[in-house]
Order: structure tokens, then sequence, then C-alpha cells
């Protein structure tokens, strides 16, 4: 279970302020995964940013009742200079989990190869965001904050991913960004809209869909 | 596959030491390269950059202001004033170059700030160690008179750079050209903190404005407690407190007041 209470989240662009969220009071219920809509720069990926505490609100409180992974699919943490399986050792030891299993399992995951041993710096976006997507899913969460990440890859890839997530949500929740209301729907039920400034949570994920295709038809 | 569920109300202490921990073996890599070398770099570095600058200073002054070893005299000097130095410039970049570790939510902007500050006093402790050990074998230096006033000085000396480092990088977040004033400010303090003269070598009106430099007191601190015979007469223990206290309070102060800038 993660609350929001009385949330409050801008941001100043240029002098300007855009209110992302106004007094958010709202409960990501436990065992429920969600799908979060929203139109460009309506503040979805801050809004993963705050669920996950890499983000403080301006005002308000959001306590989690539960460990949630860090927004996935912004490889952001990832040094460049430092070899893919460096970074990983580097998660590992964070989260304090065993590191040559983890080792095991983004090697499995991931088919990076001999690559793991060359500096990030030289990988393409793919490359990226398989390690990424590996190193997250090496780690058991309750909640996986998903950000877009099934817009990057391969065909292969994504049915890797997929599979992943079939067996992550036998016991994990996803809470998932993204555009497209395929992936939403295939592995979330509930729904929520994003749009200025408000957050409408919908028990029903087809009339979170509704609401945010009317709101793009405005 | 790697399944230790994370626990999520783990005691923050735990999680924040390993974080901590993962950090400074980050930085040794990010730092020192990928070489296996790196890190023995990091400490030859200083030893040979101190060792190069004693023979050139022992060609111009042979007659050290206390004791009878140049080389002894410079050695106490140079190198707690090069571990301020490492502390003060290497932390105000800090906040700046590790943007992209707030991804994590474990990750607290500090987290980083200390795993730096352990790594640079883990080295320079090296560094000491090698350099006096290597002058006491060969003859150069006699034992330090009080090992443990020496470790204190050079402690305190860390604590005061890392109130240096960490204020250094919260400027830094709120005014970028603030490194390029620090460096014009902080080029004569290689003069005036001491690396080759004692206080007692200027006039008293001279030493009392100069004993506004807290790295003199430092550095005097050092001499007295390597040397048998010297005492420092501006040794000020509250003053150096307060100011290390000051600079710590606004560092972290700082810090946290203005988190969602450093961010």
């Amino acid at each position: 279970m993660i609350e929001f209470e009385s949330v409050r989240k801008s941001y100043r662009l240029g002098g300007v302020e855009k209110v992302i969220l106004e007094d958010l009071n709202m409960t990501f219920p436990s065992g429920v995964s969600v799908g979060i809509l929203g139109h460009n720069g309506a503040g979805k990926s801050t809004m993963m940013r705050l669920i996950a505490g890499a983000e403080l609100p301006d005002a308000g409180k959001i306590r989690r009742y539960a460990n949630v992974s860090w927004p996935l699919g912004f490889s952001g943490g990832f040094n460049g200079q430092m070899t893919g399986m460096e970074n990983i050792r580097f998660v590992a030891r964070m989260y304090g989990q065993d590191i040559a299993e983890m080792i095991d399992f983004v090697e499995d995951f991931s088919e990076l190869g001999p690559a793991l041993r060359a500096p990030i710096k030289t990988y393409s976006s793919g490359m990226k965001a398989r390690l990424a997507f590996g190193v997250s899913m090496a780690v058991e969460f309750d909640y996986y904050l998903i950000d877009e990440i099934t817009a990057v890859g391969d065909t292969r890839f994504k049915k890797k991913c997929a599979e992943v997530f079939e067996q992550k949500l036998r016991t994990s929740n996803i809470i998932m960004v993204s555009h497209s209301s395929g992936s939403l729907k295939q592995y979330c039920q509930h729904g929520c809209v994003l749009d200025s400034g408000r957050l409408d949570y919908y028990e029903d994920l087809d009339e979170a869909i509704a609401h945010h295709d009317a709101n793009q038809a405005k | 596959m790697a399944s230790a569920r994370y626990r999520f109300d783990e005691n923050p202490l735990t999680v924040q030491s390993r974080v901590i921990w993962a950090l400074i073996l980050r930085e040794t890599r990010v730092t020192f390269g990928n070489a296996q070398l790196g890190y023995l770099w990091a400490i030859a570095n200083p030893i040979l950059t101190t060792t190069i600058m004693v023979l050139i200073f022992s060609f111009i002054s042979r007659m050290p202001p206390i004791g009878t070893s140049f080389i002894l005299f410079f050695a106490t000097g140079i190198i707690p004033f090069e571990m301020y130095n490492k502390l003060a410039n290497s932390l105000m970049a800090v906040f700046t170059q590790n943007k992209g570790l707030m991804t994590y939510p474990l990750v607290k902007e500090t987290d980083a700030v200390f795993a730096r500050y352990l790594l640079v006093i883990a080295t320079y402790f090296l560094v000491l160690l090698v350099f006096f050990s290597t002058l006491i074998i060969t003859g150069f230096a006699p034992w330090p008179h009080n090992p443990g006033s020496a470790i204190a000085a050079i402690f305190c000396l860390s604590l005061f750079g890392l109130g240096v480092g960490v204020t250094n990088a919260v400027v830094k977040c709120l005014w970028g050209t603030w490194p390029q004033i620090y460096g014009i400010i902080s080029r004569p303090l290689f003069f005036i903190s001491g690396i080759f003269f004692i206080p007692t070598t200027f006039p008293p009106y001279i030493t009392d404005w100069l004993a506004w430099n807290p790295l003199l007191h430092f550095i005097d601190w050092f001499r007295a407690a390597y040397y048998i015979n010297y005492e420092s007469v501006i040794f000020d223990g509250p003053f150096l407190f307060y100011v290390t206290t000051g600079l710590l309070l606004t560092g972290f102060g700082g810090a946290r007041l203005f988190r969602k800038k450093l961010a």
C-alpha cells in the first residue's frame, strides 16, 4: 500500500510554475497493479519518481508500506564509465543482494554477453534498457515502477519482458506509465489519469482509458 | 535467480551503511579508472607529488625552522594540507556529479558526501602511513612524539575539510561560479598555512593575522604532536571547534534546506 496525503508537487520552468499535483489524497491499494495515463508533460515521470521516493513532494506526505523499485526504464542511475558488471555489483550491494546470483540473473536476462564487461557509455539505448530492466527484475520488490520501458527494444526483448512480468505479477505489483493502452490492459487492473494537477483514480482500467481518450480528443 | 526480497522496513542505519559502502566501491572505480592499479595510483600520486616538492624545496631551503630534517618538516605540513585540499575540492562537485544516483530512492544526497569523505581520509591515512614509515625506516625522521595527538589533529582537520567541502558543494549548486571564486580565494592558502614556516617565524602582529587561518592551527597541532620539543604558540582548540562545527552545520544544514535543488 502506498498513501499520498495532501501531496503537492510543482515545477518552475522559465519562471512559470507548473503544478503537477495539487493536494492529492489517495491510496495505491496493495495487491493491485495500476496504470497511469496522461498527456505528454502532465508529469507522469515525476509521479513515478514521487512514488519511488527519488523525488520529494513540495508539501504533504507519501507513505510506503511496501518496498518499491526505482523508476525503471530510466538508466540515469548507471555510471557511463563503469562497466555493466560494475553497475550490477553496485545495485546488488546497495540492495543487499547476493552479487553472484544477481550477475547470473542479469547475464541470462539481458543476453549482453561480453558487452557486460565494457563501459556503459559504449552501449546502445536498447542495450542500456536491457541491462536496466535485468538489474531491477533481479531484485524482488512489492511494486515495480515501469516508465514506458516496453517502448524500447525489439520484439524478442518485449517477449522476454512479458514473460518476466507474468512471473513477477504472481507475487508483486506493477505501477506503469504507458501510452499504449494495450500493455496497460495486459498488466493492470486499476487506472488513473493525471491531468492539470489532478489525479483521477478508477477501479476499472477501461474507465481510466476512456477518460484519457476524452482528454486527448479535446 | 536472485530472489532475496528487499525489505522496506529494514533498519535505516543498516541500509545507509550498506549504501555508503556500495558508493565507496563505486567511487574507487569512477575516480581511479578501471585499472586494477587505479587505487594504487590514488595513493602513489600524493606520495610522488610530495617527494618531488620535497626535493625541489630542499634545494632552496636546507634548514627547517624546527628539527634538522627539512623533509620531515615539509612532509608534516604538505600532507595534511593536501588532504584538506582534496576534501574541499572533490566534495565541491559531489552533488552535481551524482545526480544520476538520485534515481535510486535508497541513496540520499549526503550518502555520496560521506562515501567520498571516507574514501579520501582512508587514502590519506595510507599516504601518511607509507610516507612516514619510509622516513622513519630510512632515518630521515624519528617516531612521532605523540601519535595519539597526531591522529587527532589529522582527524579534526578532516572534519574541517568535510565542513568546507560540503559547504562548497551546496554553494556551487546555488551559484555556479563558486568553484572559480573558491579557487582564487584558496590559492594563497598554500603559502599562509605553515607548510614552509612556523607561526613564530613572523613578528607577533603578523602571526595574529595569520592565526585566523584554521589550517595554520591544524598543521601546527600536527607538528607539535610529531616533534618532541616543539609547542604551538597559536593553537586554539575552541576556535577550531567553533569554525569546524559552524561549517559542518552550514554545509549539512544547507544540503537539507536546499535538497530539492541538489537532486
